[in-house]
């Protein structure tokens, strides 16, 4: 272990030579997609919530009910465009 | 207080539905033109069939209509409150309060005239927050002191306890309903508004404040104008609600000893003058009081639906359905009791609630 101490030193040092920012932008650009879709899930909530209550009244509701949920999921796909340009 | 998050979203959409299937103003006057028994028939085609099955075989006529009416009330305020959780339950609870104030009254006024349990029970709305186990204790006991020691650990036990010396000494039932009418009133703003100038400005609470007080204002408005009009000599004072802005006690006591400056307070008033001009001008050059009381009851309608659409997914919308669900039922009622005694069409017409 003592041995190969001066070589540790030399890949730390190396490491701190190439250290560049701290976040990626393919890191960045996880993070965006990431929030898009907690705010994404946000949004179902409600609706969601709205969505049962409707059904629960009339079944026909089941299928527009259903759209209207999933809606919000465009701001995730949105946000995946990101990963593709970066 | 009940716990966990409000769930506006779920239970507006719920109601919204229910709300859709209310009688249009179409069915009332189909319904004008039937006798009682064809009344029950098309209720049975409706909303109503469950109950009007139920209730078929054991009354008829009339008071099937007007049980049935009550069940199905009963039915749709009861899940309002199944479906609620957190802050909504709360709003909602302390509202559909008013129906566990006019059982208490019922059952009060049922003890003072030996009325039996059975019939009583007949005529209870079971859409409070009381359960029915404590309901069916307080229709068990046979004093009033007795009813009201059940209902300790109710809010409703200290104001009874107290009207009930005044009770005593007068052998009239008034001070203990005012005492419930009052404890229903003052808690329906409590934790909301801290008193007259310090409301929430703005968003849905706001709204709610401003609905309860406008619903506070008529029901001042409209003890003021029967006091007035009957010339009885009782002291307004005691029929004073507070929390709302249209009178405070002392105008009230002045005002109701002129009936000409009462009507002209009541329209001048910035907030409900524009709202309530038509039926103001009904009042004035008309006799009856009952027009007018209609027109207040038509005014709040309008108001809660106003309200329902500036914040879609909050309280409002609730109590617009409950306003327009207990509109139908006493509009139909009137009906079936109208068609029973043999009123005409015009006159039955007048008796009801039609925005």
């Amino acid at each position: 272990m003592i041995d190969q101490a001066p070589e540790l030193a030399e890949v730390a040092l190396q490491a701190e030579e190439v250290a560049g920012p701290t976040l990626e932008n393919s890191g960045a650009a996880a993070i965006a997609v990431g929030l898009a879709a907690l705010a994404a899930g946000y949004a179902e909530r409600g609706i969601g919530a709205a969505a049962v209550g409707a059904i629960a009244e009339d079944d026909d509701m089941f299928v527009p009910g259903l759209i209207m949920t999933v809606l919000p999921e465009t701001l995730v796909i949105l946000a995946l465009v990101v990963v593709f340009i970066v | 207080m009940s716990v966990g998050a409000s769930n506006p979203e779920y239970v507006n959409a719920r109601v919204r539905s229910r709300r859709a299937s209310l009688f249009a103003d179409e069915d009332y006057r189909k319904l004008i033109r039937m006798g009682p028994s064809e009344i029950a028939r098309f209720m049975e085609e409706t909303e109503y069939e469950r109950e009007i099955n139920a209730l078929g075989a054991r009354f008829s006529g009339v008071d099937l209509i007007e049980y049935a009416l009550n069940q199905n009330l009963a039915k749709h305020f009861h899940d309002l409150l199944d479906w609620s959780n957190g802050r909504l339950y709360d709003l909602i609870s302390r509202y559909l309060r008013k129906f566990d104030v006019w059982n208490l009254k019922t059952i009060i006024r049922g003890i003072y005239t030996d009325t039996d349990p059975d019939a009583i029970r007949t005529d209870l709305i079971q859409a409070g927050e009381l359960e029915e186990a404590t309901l069916d204790r307080v229709l068990e006991v046979d004093t009033i002191e007795d009813a009201i020691e059940v209902l300790n650990r109710t809010i409703y036990y200290d104001p009874l306890s107290e009207a009930y010396e005044e009770f005593e000494e007068t052998g009239a039932l008034v001070p203990l309903e005012n005492a419930l009418d009052r404890e229903f009133y003052e808690h329906l703003l409590e934790d909301i508004s801290r008193g007259s100038g310090d409301e929430p400005q703005e968003g849905p609470e706001a709204k709610y404040v401003e609905f309860l007080q406008a619903e506070i204002d008529f029901r001042n408005a409209r003890n003021a104008l029967r006091l007035a009009r009957s010339g009885a000599d009782l002291d307004p004072a005691s029929y004073y609600i507070e929390g709302g802005v249209l009178f405070d006690q002392s105008e009230l006591s002045r005002l109701v000893g002129n009936y000409d400056e009462l009507v002209d307070h009541i329209g001048e008033n910035k907030r409900y003058g524009d709202r309530l001009s038509g039926a103001m001008d009904r009042l004035r050059d008309a006799d009856s009081l009952i027009q007018f009381e209609h027109a207040l009851d038509a005014a709040l309608l309008e108001y809660a639906d106003t309200l329902s659409s500036i914040y879609p997914a909050s309280v409002s919308a609730v109590l617009s359905y409950i306003l327009a669900k207990e509109r139908e039922v006493e509009n139909i009622r009137a009906i079936a009791r109208g068609r029973e005694v043999g009123l005409s069409e015009s006159e039955i017409e007048e008796e009801l609630v039609i925005l």
